[in-house]
This record gives C-alpha cells, structure tokens and sequence, in this order.
C-alpha cells in the first residue's frame, strides 16, 4: 500500500488488488497512513488456483479496477 | 510563581515544622512593621507564620528555583536577582542583610535551620524530573485522576497483552540516565509507518518493557540494528510467517547489565533478557505501527514475539563469541538481529564423537521451514554447554561444524523436488539434478548458551534470507 | 489523588487523511502501470489484466518490484510516475 500511497502523491491514481484475506490489514495500513487509496478485493486462495481460476478472478475485478481509475470519484 | 521574577527586597522561605523556623517568626514580624519589602514563602503551611502575609510555596517551585536547602533562608533580591542570602538564623548575618539592628532581641545569636522540602528523598527526584520534563518532547498523555495507569495504556492500545509499566516523565528521564545521548536525537526510522523513533521515545517504551535504565544502550542497538533495510524487519513484521526479531547479546555488557546466558537461557526470569526483547516488541507496535492484525498477519506467530532476547555465554565457550565471528574486535559489546521462529530442541544424551553429535543436529536441522527445502532459510543453532563439551574435546572448530553440517545436509535433488516423496511442496524442477546444500555456510549461526546440565541444543530457525528477506544483523552496543 | 500524566510511546501521528489524485473522465488512451508485487500467481493475474485493459483501448505498461516484503525501490516509482497515467498494484496475498 506504501507504493500506491506514494504514486498517489504523485498525481498518479492508484488501485491496490489484494486477496479478501487481506481487508483488515489495509484498513489499519490506510489509517496509519492517513490515506485512504483505492482497493480492490479478490476471493482468496490464491496460491494453489489453476491459471483458469486467476483470470477468472481478473475477469471478475476488473470493473471495479476501471473504476478506481478513471470517472467520478466514489 | 513559575520562573518569573523574584520579588523585590526581602524574601524568606520557612517551614512550620521547623523550630528554628518559629524561633524568628518575630524576627519576621518586626522586619514587615519597619515597612521593609518582605515577602514569607512557606513550604508546608501557607497560615504559617500567623499574622503575616505568606505566599504558598508547597508546591516547592519558588525553593526549587531558588535552591534552599536549608530553612530559613534568608535572601535580599535587587532587580530581580538574589544579591544576598543566609541560612539558618544568625544575627550579623541577618543584620547585615537586611540593614536593620537589633533583631531578634532575647533570641540566640545563632541558631541552625533545618533541611528544606526540596531536599527531602522522593521530592528532590520528582522536583528535578518537573525540571527535567520540559526537555523531553513527546506528547503529554492525561490520565484522570480515578484511571487505573495501566488500564488506560491498556485502552490505549500501548500493550503486548501484557500489563506495561506506565511512562510517567520520571520513569523516563530516569530511564534517559542509561545514555549520554540527547533524547531527541533520531536512533531509527520505523517501519511500517517509516516514523522517526528518536531517543526519548525508545526510553518511553523501555520504561514501558519494564528496563532499568543500563539496559537503555543495548535497546537502541538492538533498535538500530531491527530497522537496517538488511534486517527488513518490515517484512519480518509483514509476513504470515512465524518469525520475530531474536536479540542475542555479547561482551562485556551482557555481565554488567545482569542478563543470562545460563540456566533457562531461552526462557523466562531474568529482567534484562525478559525486558529488552520486549522493548524492541514495543517499539515496533508503538512506534513503528506494527501490531497484530494490522500489519502483522502472522498466521500464527511464535511466543518469542513477546520477548526474545539472550546473552551468550562465552567465558565456558569453545569458540569465540558470536559477535567476533561476525567481524567485531573482541571485547565489543554488542547485539545481533536474528530473525527467528519459536526453538526446537535438539536431543542427544548418546553422542560422544562430534561425529554423532553433528549427525544429530543435522538430523533435525533438516527440518528448518521444510525438509524438502534447501538455499532460502537459515538456522541459529544454541550449543549447550555438554554438548560444547564434545566439539571441544575434539577440537572442532565453528567452522569445522559448520562445514560438516552443510556437508551433511546436502540433498539429492530427487528427493526436494516438488513431488518427491508424495509431497507437493518442494524445490522447482530446475533442482531435480544434483544435489544442493539446504544451508549456505553463512546461513549458519552458533551461539553458545545454557545451564551446565543437559544434553540437549536449541535450533531457531529463521525467515528466508537473501534480499528478498531478512539477514542477520550485528551492532556495536554504545555505552 | 491528582491527575496523572504519561508520555505518548507511539509515533503520534494523527493522521490527515489524503485525499486521492484526480481522475481522467476514461480510460481509453490512457497509459496504464501494472505493477507486480512479485508474490506467486500475481502474474497470471496481472497478464489476464492486462489482455483486458488492452481490449479497452488502454495503453499498459508492465512493471515488477524486486520483492513484495519492501516497499518499491524509489527509482521504479519515479519510472512509473513518469510513464503512467495510472497504476494498479497486485496481487497482496
């Protein structure tokens, strides 16, 4: 989340994609940070997915991508 | 009154328990009659003396300004600074100050004071800590007057779990005692939160751990060392896996601070080892940000993460101490960074060659994070003081062990492939040929620590090393 | 009994919560960062991302940071402020 904090600072908009297992995490990262960057959740397990099952979970983020990055604000 | 000006002309601090005190209460009297400027400052009873204006000094602000040590104290102040002063009662002298004659007429002439408030145990420290205090910069945190201290760091979210001690400005400019350094001075920067810790906040939280003050430099070590980029003690922090910052101590200090390297080494008891780790802990959370369930997602952590901290003991040890193993002079005091799950034992009550022994220990530091797994994890190995006993009587060297144990431990690349075995974890493919050592002889760390009973070694395994992980580290501790 | 006073341990920053960088209105024609964070599986996410940004018309540009444990080395950040219009950071597992 630094990173993005970071490029956000720098005028470049940002979107962190995380596993669901990693909600709590930056809540509290974004609050120590005093930001509060755009994230987007992906259903956990990761690790042990075949390739079908991660673009699936791409398939599946990416609107919510596009909107972290462009249009209105939320 | 709080270092402003002094009042003009006459000024007398007196107690009411003080015979010599009363005695000149007419003195007093008289001196007010004659129209002097006199102004009384009683330090334990502002209707003292009787029928004459008194300003309440029991705050003790005026006499700790002033510097009284005895009561009375007599002063004459010209523009705005003490000209003149005397203890105790002595007529002359307090003739002279005051240019009136014949004072105290059926008094003595001379007669002692007694000790001033200020100069009384526990007041004395507490007055110079409200001094002391206005250097210290963190911010004041108010405690009600009905709030138990150490429920409300609790609330505040400053514990490990356990109860800390609560960091009045005493406790830390007594704490600050342990180092010739500023306390604003910056020791590290933090992660997660990359905040400046500086001197003043490392004391707070080692008042907090429970330290006494000479324990003060190893911490700031210790501090220095965690939050090197090698160390990276923000993955350490980062990761679900197990390990914590282990804190192992050489030289001189370990001795002069009282820590143990003996008995129960690795475990509970002794302050110094239990209150230095822990401090490193705090700083982490408090300072840094870390905490469970924030950053720190360990899947299920290690009790070392509440304290882990040792000394080696190297006056029984066949080798040379840690520290000057890792490039320090002898003699150097000093900490290492090591980052470390929880120990396992090592069992071996049979083995008198170092053959045998090295065959044991090899054994079970083949399973250090997995025995499928060789090159990405390293291992701290405690040698007990028995089974140092057999390396020195065959006269094995560190790094003798050490070659033999990655000798031992190289694999036949069929058998830590992923799949080998009917286990999926493993190494990659590109492994299958050949065999690999599962330790790089660096990634190998001995220290000797223990009671003098027992056959048993200590293995703590670390975090995977390299850039993308943690290396140990080791800091010269400043006294 | 009196009021007690403690000293603050922590790093007392109160933060001031940022607001984000502004928007473009749309995507297309517009060159998006994705970077790696080099955990496993991140990049098959990443190259599906990628193949479906590019459909859309979004220009993309590929970055990986030497290891998720650290925070990305300041010269691929400058890189990607430089090149990008936007970025997306994946996949924290």
């Amino acid at each position: 989340m630094h990173d993005i904090v970071d490029l956000e600072a720098r005028g470049v908009p940002g979107v962190l994609v995380a596993s669901s297992e990693f909600v709590e995490a930056a809540a509290a990262q974004s609050k120590a940070l005093g930001a509060d960057p755009a994230r987007v959740f992906v259903a956990h397990p990761i690790q042990d997915r075949t390739d079908a099952e991660i673009e699936a979970l791409a398939d599946a983020a990416l609107a919510a991508v596009v909107r972290g990055l462009a249009g209105d604000p939320d | 009154m709080n270092g402003g000006r002094l009042p003009e002309g006459l000024v007398a601090i007196v107690k009411r328990d003080c015979p010599t005190c009363q005695l000149v209460v007419p003195v007093l009297a008289k001196l007010a009659e004659a129209g002097l400027p006199l102004t009384i400052y009683s330090q334990d009873d502002p209707a003292f003396p009787p029928g004459l204006p008194v300003v309440d000094d029991t705050g003790l602000e005026v006499s700790f300004q002033l510097n009284v040590e005895t009561v009375p104290t007599l002063l004459r102040v010209t523009g705005g600074a003490v000209v003149e002063r005397t203890e105790g009662w002595r007529r002359d002298k307090w003739e002279d100050l005051t240019a009136v004659t014949g004072l105290g007429s059926g008094l003595p002439d001379y007669r002692p004071g007694c000790g001033s408030r200020t100069v009384e145990p526990g007041i004395a420290e507490a007055l110079e800590a409200r001094a002391g205090a206005t250097r210290l910069r963190s911010r004041r945190v108010a405690i009600g007057a009905l709030e138990d201290p150490i429920e409300a760091c609790f609330e505040r979210g400053w514990s490990d779990g356990l109860p800390v001690v609560p960091p009045t400005p005493e406790r830390v400019l007594r704490m600050l005692d342990g180092t010739r350094r500023a306390p604003g001075e910056v020791v590290a920067v933090v992660p997660p939160d990359y905040a400046e810790c500086t001197v003043e906040k490392v004391a707070i939280n080692a008042v907090m751990a429970g330290c006494r003050p000479e324990y003060l430099p190893v911490v700031l070590a210790a501090v220095e060392a965690a939050c090197t980029d090698e160390f990276n003690i923000h993955g350490i922090l980062a990761t679900t896996y197990f390990v914590g910052p282990v804190v192992i101590v050489n030289g001189p200090i370990a001795q002069a601070i009282g820590m143990n390297s003996g008995v129960n080494a690795l475990g509970q008891g002794n302050r110094a080892n239990a209150a230095i780790g822990r401090a490193l802990q705090l700083i982490i959370r408090n300072v840094g940000g870390g905490r469970p369930g924030g950053v720190d997602r360990a899947t299920l952590g290690n009790p070392g993460k509440y304290t882990f901290c040792f000394a080696e003991d190297e006056e029984r040890s066949p080798w040379e101490p840690l520290a000057v193993e890792r490039g320090l002079k002898p003699g150097t005091s000093a900490v290492t960074l090591f980052a470390g799950e929880g120990s396992r034992g090592v069992f071996d009550q049979l083995s008198r060659s170092p053959e045998s022994l090295t065959r044991s220990l090899a054994g079970c530091l083949r399973t250090v994070a997995h025995p499928k797994l060789v090159r990405d994890y390293d291992a701290l190995v405690v040698v007990s003081p028995e089974h140092a006993r057999v390396f020195r009587e065959a006269g094995w060297s560190k790094a003798r062990l050490r070659e033999e144990l990655v000798r031992l431990l190289t694999l036949p690349g069929a058998e830590i492939v992923r799949g080998a075995g009917g286990i999926a974890e493993g190494m990659p493919e590109a492994f299958a040929a050949g065999a690999w050592p599962k330790f790089l002889p660096e990634g190998l760390l001995f220290v000797h620590a223990g009671g003098s009973a027992g056959l048993f070694s200590a293995i703590i395994g670390s975090w995977k090393n390299g850039a993308a992980g943690s290396r140990p580290v080791t800091r010269e501790v400043m006294v | 009994m009196t009021d007690q006073t403690l000293l603050d341990p922590t790093n007392e920053r109160v933060p001031q919560p940022r607001a984000r960088a502004p928007r473009p209105a749309r995507l297309d024609g517009v060159t998006v960062g994705l970077l790696d964070i080099s955990k496993p599986r991140g990049d098959v996410f990443l190259d599906r991302l990628a193949a479906l940004l590019t459909r859309r018309g979004v220009r993309v540009e590929r970055f990986r940071k030497p290891t998720f444990a650290k925070v990305a080395p300041a010269d691929l950040r400058y890189e990607i402020s430089v090149k990008c219009d936007g970025v997306v950071e994946a996949l924290a597992d």
